[in-house]
């Protein structure tokens, strides 16, 4: 149920332009506000763009890279790109290891 | 009688029509794939497109995600989720689609209907390029490839050899085409994406493989290629192949009269002309 508000704000990003701002300019408010409500462990990992943490919680990834795209939370593409691979570094590895030659 | 007359498989590439209007890199390429459908598009004359897409969490987000789902409204507009894209209000063909929906369901397809979508820039992104002037009524039809868990391939196949038969059946006066939109190997801010970028193509030999099968009409072998190891091996959104798949289910092993893949995207442009 939580990982479900986690992506229910990623996609208010999306279609909720007075949302967006507000995210950008209050975050910590504007995610206390959210509905459904946000675990204290997933408000504090989105105030901290921890989207890989978020990414292995269940997240979507889909939903997630838009707080990337959007600017918002400290994130950019770019920087929502090198977080999730460094959070996923061992299994990006392993898959370039077995890829053939 | 509806009669189905042509069918296509696009790209949705939401950046595609920036390219376009900005004559970016690689804009003439898009613009030569894209007026291969359009052009033979144009020439079967349709009065209704039936789109095959998945949601991206515009449509249905996941309160609640239907495994199969046509939009029975009159009306939609988009794409909601790409603002920067030229916006459309689009007529639905809401009769067609309610017709579709009942003779699926009594086939034995648990086939959902929403009366109210946001069109997202997987239907209107490809058919901004195909057909600007949005003169076609469209039917949107869902199938949850990208939301797991998805329909089984040979699932998709049947169903897409179900709407065939329910075309056939049903009195309302259609030239009927078929589009499937998607790309058969693509990561969206997932863990297999590329070095440098928030996306990648994972498997672009898969994408390949794919392209050679459906050039070759090996349809059978290519459903049974398509297991849940080989998805997730291709991206996050290679789920978006099972909209082919309901395509190619209704086109009977037909020979694809222009197929041509860019592989560097995952991603191919496909057309069949239907007796």
């Amino acid at each position: 149920m939580s990982v479900y508000a986690v992506n229910k704000v990623c996609r208010r990003v999306v279609l909720d332009q007075a949302f967006r701002e507000w995210l950008r300019t209050e975050p910590e408010a504007a995610l206390r506000a959210s509905s459904p409500p946000l675990s204290e462990e997933e408000l504090k990992l989105l105030l901290a763009g921890d989207v890989g943490r978020l990414a292995r919680m269940g997240a979507s990834h889909f939903l997630l890279h838009q707080l990337g795209r959007f600017e918002l939370l400290g994130l950019t593409l770019a920087e929502y790109g090198r977080r999730i691979r460094r959070e996923y570094e061992a299994e990006r590895a392993r898959w370039a290891a077995e890829r053939p030659s | 009688m509806a009669e189905l007359v042509s069918a296509a498989g696009v790209a949705h590439n939401p950046f595609f029509p920036l390219i376009v209007r900005d004559r970016g890199p690689g804009a003439e390429e898009i613009k030569r794939l894209y007026r291969e459908v359009a052009t033979r598009l144009e020439a079967s004359r349709p009065d209704t497109i039936v789109v095959f897409t998945t949601d991206h969490y515009n449509a249905f987000f996941d309160v609640c995600v239907p495994i199969f789902a046509v939009c029975t409204a009159e009306r939609a507009s988009g794409p909601c989720d790409y603002p920067q894209l030229p916006q459309f209000e689009v007529e639905l063909d809401s009769k067609l689609a309610l017709a579709l929906q009942a003779d699926l369901v009594a086939a034995g397809f648990d086939v959902a209907a929403s009366q109210e979508i946001p069109l997202d820039h997987t239907i209107l992104a490809p058919l901004g390029l195909i057909r600007p002037a949005m003169d076609v009524p469209l039917v949107p039809f869902f199938v949850s490839g990208s939301i797991p868990p998805r329909p089984p391939a040979r699932r998709c196949y049947e169903l897409g050899r179900s709407l065939r038969v329910a075309l056939k059946r049903c009195p309302l006066p259609r030239r009927v085409a078929l589009i499937a939109s998607g790309a058969f190997s693509f990561e969206v801010g997932g863990p297999r994406i590329a070095e440098d970028s928030h996306v990648g193509v994972p498997a672009p030999k898969w994408a390949e493989h794919v392209v050679d099968r459906i050039r070759a009409t090996r349809v059978d072998e290519l459903i049974d290629e398509i297991t849940p190891a080989q998805l997730e091996r291709a991206g996050n959104a290679s789920g978006e192949i099972l909209n082919w798949i309901v395509m190619l289910g209704a086109l009977d092993r037909s020979r694809p009269t222009f197929i041509e893949s860019q592989p560097e995207h995952g991603h191919a442009f496909a057309t069949w002309s239907v007796a």
